[in-house]
């Protein structure tokens, strides 16, 4: 619209121009040919400027992001989003730049038969997905490796289903040599003096503790036994029992340990019967037990009345704490914590 | 593209919040607690809003047999469902999409970490607000917890005792007694600062106007104190002050100790309200959800909007007591 009313307004005043000089008619229908031609030229560039393909703005601050390199790829790549139907998190995954790198290099048919070989483990879409998630490189290994790992867990005697368990439990289990696993589980055999059984057992219940850095191990053992002062045999029963506490942080471990030792006054026997509480929170702990000093109804001895059970303090929610265990009310116990 | 749903929280979330904090913890942690708590709440909406569960894929994984031609089956009719969308924004891929680094949060008043009680965030165009609360230097009230006879190296109960000391013959009146005193002390040293005699007019027409407060941030002054609480070794006092921090208090009570010719610690320090923010609006940590957050934000706003001198003051000159150096 401005463009048009400059336009005639241009003509208007070369008109006017032309009739004040005489015979310069010709030379100014010439101009305006020329603002005709500049006319097309202006339409000529609009038309450009709209062939440029527009680039999303979302997409060029995304490649700053976490995310970003499988997003730009996963359209043109079969691997990804096989992957994505997987269930697997790719935007994990791309946090370890190593393995990301390593995952665009493959083609699917590479590693088909690693998933079909997890599949007939026993192992779900899902925690296959999960599996790849947690360990990328799991994909790096050939498949007569992990056929000869899985071979060694079946000659020490596990069930298939133990194997499905600890396969979709821990996910870097099948990534070590068969002479590492022999070696760690050969420690736990030695260091906590258990039966074959009983290995098969803990690794069972806990595949991740036995390809754990045999260091923190060694050094919560030493927690457990110098500084907390359980013998071997509460050792063990302690380990077959709840084997995540030689996963835990000494330092956590201690705080909870000195919580109920020495301000609950709850002994040793107790605490290695069940073992659970040692995994609970200082901070939970301490505010269920100060809701109960107030009510007057701390008692954990078993052979007294008015009992509380140490597993009932520490599981279930707050609300089934405060009606079952105190005998009270979820608005008491909410407004006994900002007394804290 | 997200939905609008989580679009629209995201949007609403800019304010100040009130929550509780828990002794011994810092507030930086709790900070990013609450960020990576409300993100997370934010992503599951969006992500549940855009990709809707597919009805469940039926996989006869149960036979081994069988499970080279499940996957099979299972890839392919995943395939028909995945190929109409556009895999790069799947939250498989791209990621969650609020991330914690999004959520600008920031306190307006900062709690050590023995101190438990109101503290309050803002969050996103929030942060201002915070940021001028706590350049506005409003009144807190504290509730310590102070225990006699023993003295710590750092002042609290976790310390090592290095002092011990008799406390029976102390008498609920000697502590208030001391307490009124320091009060009267306190308010006596602020019209010092100002440079006024106590006898004048002056004195007296600033007094009139209320209390004063001391232009720079690093001077702690006391309001009101007094002992709610004593029994045994024990006692609680209730302080009302400004620009106070947690070595403060606990010097505090170390001195009402040695006034008392005996010795004092900290057991615990609350505070119980900021401004006009008390216990009643703070929030629990375990109650921290989208839902609980933006109804706290609205009644934290509308509290905000009711007294609107602890963000914009509309008379300095009533309550600013200027600095001078002491006739």
């Amino acid at each position: 619209m401005l463009r048009k009313i400059f336009k005639t307004n241009f003509v208007n005043v070369l008109r006017n121009v032309s009739s004040a000089v005489d015979g310069s008619i010709i030379q100014a229908t010439s101009l305006v040919d020329l603002t005709e031609n500049k006319q097309n030229a202006l339409t000529e560039v609009e038309h450009s400027i709209q062939k440029v393909p527009r680039t999303d703005l979302s997409e060029i601050s995304k490649v700053l992001r976490p995310g970003a390199v499988s997003s730009m790829y996963v359209n043109k790549s079969d691997v990804l989003q096989q992957l994505v139907k997987l269930g697997v998190n790719l935007y994990q995954i791309e946090k370890d730049p190593e393995a990301m790198k390593f995952i665009l290099t493959l083609k699917f048919e590479d590693i088909k038969d690693t998933i079909i070989y997890l599949k007939e483990l026993g192992l779900e879409t899902e925690q296959i997905g999960y599996a790849i998630t947690k360990n990328p490189l799991l994909l790096q290994e050939n498949l007569e490796d992990l056929k000869v790992r899985v071979n060694y867990l079946q000659y020490k005697k596990f069930t298939p289903e133990m194997i499905t368990r600890i396969v979709e439990n821990n996910p870097f289990w099948l990534t070590y040599s068969t002479q590492d696993i022999d070696n760690k589980l050969g420690f736990f055999q030695h260091h906590f003096s258990l039966t074959g059984k009983e290995v098969r057992l803990l690794t069972t219940k806990c595949p991740r503790l036995i390809t754990y850095p045999i260091k923190s191990v060694k050094l919560n053992t030493f927690v457990v036994k110098e500084e907390m002062g359980f013998s071997s045999e509460e050792i063990k029963q302690i380990l077959l029992d709840r084997p995540q506490i030689f996963k835990t942080s000494q330092h956590k471990l201690l705080k909870t340990f000195e919580y109920l030792h020495n301000e609950m006054k709850i002994p040793l026997e107790t605490i290695a019967e069940m073992p659970q509480i040692l995994n609970c929170r200082v901070k939970r702990l301490k505010e269920r037990h100060q809701f109960l000093v107030k009510l007057g109804s701390d008692q954990y001895d078993c052979k007294k009345p008015n009992y509380v059970s140490l597993l009932a303090l520490i599981s279930n929610n707050d609300t089934h704490f405060s009606t079952e265990v105190a005998k009270s009310s979820v608005q008491l116990y909410n407004e006994f914590l900002k007394t804290l | 593209m997200p939905n609008p749903d989580s679009i629209m929280l995201w949007k609403a979330l800019k304010g100040i919040i009130c929550v509780y904090k828990p002794a011994e913890i810092s507030v930086k942690n709790l900070r990013k607690t609450l960020i990576t708590k409300l993100c997370n709440d934010l992503s599951e909406l969006d992500v549940k809003l855009r990709y809707p569960m597919p009805e469940s894929i039926t996989n006869n994984s149960d036979s081994t047999s069988l499970a080279r031609q499940a996957t099979e089956i299972s890839l392919t009719t995943n395939q028909s469902i995945t190929k109409s969308l556009d895999l790069r924004y799947h939250p498989l891929v791209i990621g969650p999409r609020y991330r914690d680094e999004d959520l600008f949060v920031s306190w307006s008043n900062y709690l050590g970490w023995n101190t438990s009680g109101v503290l309050l965030f803002g969050l996103r165009r929030g942060t201002q607000v915070a940021k001028f609360i706590r350049e506005n230097r409003s009144t807190r009230a504290y509730r310590i917890n102070g225990v006699f006879g023993k003295a710590t190296d750092n002042g609290f109960q976790t310390g090592k005792v290095v002092e011990k000391s008799t406390w029976k013959y102390i008498k609920h009146v000697h502590i208030q007694r001391i307490l009124s005193s320091m009060q009267a002390s306190h308010q006596k040293k602020m019209y010092e600062a100002c440079g006024v005699d106590l006898n004048s007019q002056l004195a007296y027409d600033l007094a009139v106007k209320g209390p004063i407060r001391p232009v720079d941030s690093k001077i702690p002054i006391i309001y009101g104190l007094k002992c709610i609480d004593y029994e045994g070794p024990s006692f609680t006092i209730e302080v009302q002050c400004i620009n106070e921090n947690e070595i403060y208090l606990t010097n505090l009570i170390q001195e009402i100790g040695l006034k008392l010719h005996s010795t004092a610690h900290t057991r615990t320090i609350k505070c119980i309200r900021h401004s006009c923010f008390t216990l009643e609006h703070a929030l629990l940590q375990k109650h921290w959800n989208l839902h609980n957050i933006t109804e706290n934000m609205d009644k934290c706003n509308r509290l905000l909007v009711e007294n609107e001198e602890i963000v914009n003051q509309s008379s300095p000159v009533l309550r600013k007591g200027r600095l001078a150096p002491v006739p």
